[in-house]
């Protein structure tokens, strides 16, 4: 993946510290658009950060299983004890 | 009738109740969280810490908030507090945890997680946990809890940055690992 390339005024590398903050919607508008920008001009940068979006997308999916009955059962005996 | 209101009373009603010695709002604010909270804590722990000690975490974290209930102020939500709780107890039980430092830089860790394809299948819940417990930990709170930096810095005793840093660097390490371990297309 190159990482020197420059597009939209910004390097690959520059873009890459910046897709969690990107994804998150943390980035001041001006920074975002220019992110945008490069995005558009730079297949492996979008790849990347189409990428950590679906892992983060997984990780959200995880299921949220509740406590086991027996782990409860032992932790308000516990509690109460 | 009990159990149709329980949604409707907020976890700080619950937590002021349990600090006036409410027992029964004690047990329902546990119920509301102790997933959350044991999640965490496997999340948190270790690979090489006792097996039980995610339970012992979970102990630990209600008995001090039972302690702390009248003590319960300025904090973002109930579940930060928990979390912040439970993340204490960890330290306290194993001090080692969340110091571990990662050389790789930035840079190549983009470079990993930019190679191969990613596709989608079942096994993300075997690749979480592979992670090391810091990155376990920062995911949990900012992708699974939905966390804001604040919050999540609240938890971690880290600085936002620091947070900011690791929770990048986490993604980055997870997109990477759910590649090389043969999920790529």
């Amino acid at each position: 993946m190159p990482d020197e390339r420059i597009a939209a005024g910004l390097h690959c590398g520059e873009v890459q510290a910046d897709l969690t903050e990107s994804l998150d919607g943390r980035l001041s508008r001006e920074r975002a658009q220019r992110i945008e920008e490069h995005l558009l001009e730079c297949d492996g940068c979008r790849r990347l950060c189409d990428e950590i979006a679906a892992a983060v997308r997984a990780v959200r999916e995880l299921p949220q299983e509740p406590l086991d009955a027996e782990t409860e059962s032992r932790l308000f005996s516990r509690l109460h004890g | 009738m009990v159990e149709a209101d329980d949604a409707r009373i907020s976890d700080e009603t619950l937590i002021g109740r349990t600090a006036a010695g409410d027992l029964s709002a004690f047990d329902r604010l546990v119920r509301r969280h102790q997933a959350a909270v044991y999640r965490f804590a496997r999340a948190a722990a270790p690979a090489d810490a006792p097996a039980d000690l995610p339970e012992e975490i979970l102990h630990d974290t209600f008995a001090t908030a039972r302690r702390m209930a009248a003590r319960y102020r300025d904090e973002p939500s109930a579940r930060t507090w928990l979390l912040s709780l439970a993340r204490r107890a960890l330290d306290r039980r194993y001090p080692s945890t969340g110091r571990e430092a990662d050389a790789t830089s930035l840079r190549e860790l983009a470079r990993l997680a930019g190679q191969g394809h990613l596709a989608a299948d079942g096994a993300v819940p075997s690749v979480f946990e592979s992670l090391s417990p810091e990155d376990r930990e920062i995911l949990t709170l900012c992708d699974r809890e939905y966390f804001t930096l604040d919050e999540a810095a609240r938890v971690t005793g880290l600085p936002e940055t620091a947070v900011r840093t690791r929770l990048h660097r986490a993604r980055l390490r997870l997109l990477a690992r759910l590649k090389e371990d043969g999920h790529a297309g």
